[in-house]
């Protein structure tokens, strides 16, 4: 389902509760469609420069520039976007009297959402361009690292919530080109990211809720940073082997590994601990998968040294891919 | 992770300065402690841990949290309906007391409306504005400073002798910071009012120029989204007048409050990159703005036991041996694997700390369980504590 998410889409939105690495997700499904054959930009809207740290680049601007192999990355500049709208709209006069930062300040004050409003334009307008001669498009996918949880339907809402007020002018007009690029499950799908832990997993539970209620299209869900399990089935065995490890010394005698009780000991709590977790883990997406009804959890593993650099968000892009994840993606509506 | 060996790993970290005694003095001194860092570092476990500490020392503390997990707010007694402090009871030990409370922004805002409007009829008004409902709900750094708000009603109640603050989950963790600011800027629009004001009120010469702005800019809004929006935006700061005064001041009180040294910020933090980057971009903050920097606590580290190298080949061999053999393979392979984390974890924290000269620093192991009760609190603090 992933791989034909990536190969199908034109807009994919990750989001997700704040630290479940949206930013790596998006960097690491724009690597996967790019590995895949299709031009990918990648967008932060925050002016975190996420994605520069990420790819380990130098911090993006406004302009539109190469992330990785195939990958374009773009960091849209809230405050930038204002200034080049309202310039557009005559506003120059007016900043040389006031400043452009307090001129942006007040708009934005008046018309609470119009920053999110210009950032949801950018996105539709990458998603949309075509190129000027042959009127192919501009990019196959456009990745959108976009606002957490708590802030997804408002911000991916804030043309309409603004063309409520605004019966008339531009805002309106475009409000609605975008509603039909975001509500549309064949071209946008809304990925959500999660931890296999209590509170991302309530959380991600809430956001698809609110998606759904806001008939935003869902795709699947990414847990980050699983744990990974040696153990399999021989939990019992480590129990027996925690009251008495004499077994453990002798094949270690045997193959003339030197561990002393002590080193043993340690050895069997850190498995012991790491099967607790692992198992509280598997709870957690066990809960996850209950109550996601059917759509695809796909499993990203912990990386050992973090992710900072185009090889682990390749390594990442890899595991994306690699095994099929189960269950299915809300049904197009008819 | 017994105490000793969370002890040992800290030691290992060269230049750090230990934390757990420094956290010890904020709790006992302190009159404001603010826990801040990005989302999903353990910031409400961690300001929970803190005051159940200074309660079960004696102290009258008061935690307000922002968002906590189900189970926790469940263990903290909190009535996510009051929007006020309400006392944990059950299973606390010791002399001092505690209290919880949730923040509901929107309703922290409406609250504030009802207590300084004039008369309910202008509270009333702003509350019915459509504007006001935006802005209290939407507009980029309202819970930040509502948060404060709170804070301050707290503060100004005396009830408690510690207030321990969890900071909302927002990109910029310290908006709040900004939030006076900010809120002096909307509030003292005069631009505001000049923009629905009927030109004939501005006589002064000194407006004029102003004037000839705010109109264009009138024209200018009303252009991008018609004018019912401007209508109500006006009809929302004509509502306002005679508050302005007050949010402004309060506002300033609270900047003064965080910057006193009876108040002390504990800067949260995992062991990831973009987590310890947030954490030292917020300590630079901190310090630029001269707020009291208490400690860094780093939550969920990995630690590996002492266990002697074991050279591949006997690996080998073992994972070519008996059942019980391959498991130990398997069990020395799950240990280089945790001491690789845990190496890569203490190389990104020491340059956080190297960035950030003598700031007292705690890691937390990572704890098997969730901390969703007391005495999982309790077992975090001991951690945090020692």
């Amino acid at each position: 389902m992933l791989t034909e998410l990536l190969d199908r889409a034109r807009l994919l939105v990750v989001t997700g509760k704040g630290g479940t690495g949206k930013t790596t997700v998006a960097g690491a499904l724009a690597t996967a469609a790019a590995r895949r054959g299709r031009r990918t930009l990648v967008v932060e809207v925050e002016g975190r420069q996420g994605l520069a740290a990420l790819f380990g680049r130098p911090p993006l601007g406004h302009q539109e520039t190469r992330v990785a192999d195939g990958v374009m990355g773009l960091a849209v500049d809230p405050e930038e976007s204002l200034r080049e709208y309202l310039g557009r709209y005559g506003a120059a006069p007016l900043a040389r009297l006031l400043s452009w930062a307090r001129l942006t300040r007040f708009i934005t004050a008046a018309a609470p959402g119009l920053g999110d409003i210009l950032l949801v334009g950018k996105v539709w307008e990458a998603t949309t361009r075509r190129r000027p001669r042959q009127g192919a498009r501009f990019y196959d996918l456009v990745v959108l690292d976009a606002p957490p949880t708590g802030r997804i339907v408002p911000f991916l809402r804030a043309p309409e919530t603004v063309a409520e007020l605004a019966r008339v002018g531009p805002i309106r007009h475009q409000a609605e080109r975008v509603r039909e690029l975001l509500d549309d499950p064949e071209l946008t799908r809304m990925v959500l990211v999660c931890l296999p832990e209590e509170l991302p997993v309530t959380e991600t539970l809430e956001g698809a809720s609110l998606l759904r209620a806001a008939r935003l299209p869902l795709g699947p869900v990414v847990v980050n940073r699983v744990s990974a399990d040696h153990l399999g089935d021989r939990g019992g065995r480590l129990a027996a082997l925690a009251r008495e490890p004499g077994p453990l010394a002798e094949a270690a005698t045997q193959a003339g590994a030197e561990l002393d009780t002590r080193a043993l000991a340690v050895l069997v709590g850190e498995a012991r601990d790491q099967r607790r977790r692992v198992e509280a883990e598997r709870r957690m997406l066990r809960e996850l998968r209950a109550g996601l009804a059917g759509l695809p959890v796909v499993e990203l593993p912990l990386l050992l040294d973090g992710v900072t650099g185009a090889a682990e968000v390749a390594t990442l892009a890899e595991r994306l891919t690699a095994d099929g994840p189960t269950g299915r993606a809300d049904p197009a509506p008819a | 992770m017994t105490p000793a060996r969370a002890r040992k790993a800290r030691g290992r970290a060269g230049s750090e300065v230990a934390g757990g005694s420094r956290l010890d003095e904020v709790v006992r001194t302190a009159r404001i402690v603010v826990c801040c860092g990005s989302g999903g570092v353990g910031k409400t476990s961690t300001a929970a841990a803190l005051a159940v500490r200074a309660a079960e020392q004696g102290r009258r503390t008061c935690v307000l949290t922002i968002d906590p997990a189900r189970r926790l707010a469940q263990a903290l007694g909190l009535d996510l309906l009051s929007n006020s402090p309400s006392p944990v009871s059950k299973g606390l030990r010791g002399p001092g007391s505690l209290d919880a409370m949730m923040l509901d922004m929107r309703r922290t805002f409406d609250e504030l409306i009802e207590r300084y409007a004039r008369d309910q009829q202008q509270a009333d008004r702003i509350l019915a504005n459509r504007f006001y409902q935006r802005v209290s709900s939407t507009l980029a750094g309202t819970q930040e400073y509502m948060a404060m708000e709170k804070l301050y009603e707290l503060h100004e109640s005396r009830r408690w002798e510690l207030l321990v603050v969890d900071t909302p989950p927002t990109r910029s963790a310290l908006d709040f910071l900004d939030a006076p600011d900010n809120l002096n800027e909307l509030l003292d629009a005069r631009m505001f009012r000049l923009l629905i004001a009927p030109a004939q009120r501005i006589g002064r010469g000194y407006l004029r120029g102003l004037n000839l702005a705010t109109s264009a800019m009138a024209r200018m809004v009303r252009r991008l989204t018609g004018s019912e929006l401007l209508a109500e935006v006006g009809e929302f700061f004509a509502a306002f007048e005679g508050m302005y005064e007050g949010f402004r001041s309060r506002a300033q009180h609270v900047y003064d409050l965080l910057k006193d040294p009876g108040t002390q910020f504990v800067v949260v933090a995992t062991p990831d990159a973009p987590a310890l980057r947030e954490a030292a971009f917020l300590a630079g903050r901190l310090a630029a703005d001269r707020m009291p920097l208490g400690a860094l606590v780093v939550n969920r580290v990995h630690q590996a036991g002492p266990v002697p190298e074991v050279p591949p080949e006997v690996v080998a061999k073992l994972a070519a041996g008996s059942d019980d053999a391959r498991l130990l393979a398997d069990l020395l392979t799950q240990h280089q694997t945790l001491e690789a984390l845990a190496a890569a974890e203490q190389r990104r924290v020491r340059e956080l700390t190297a960035s950030v000269p003598s700031l007292p620093t705690v890691q937390v192991p990572l704890l098997a369980d969730d901390v969703h009760d007391l005495p999982g609190l309790r077992r975090l603090g001991a951690q945090l504590f020692a």
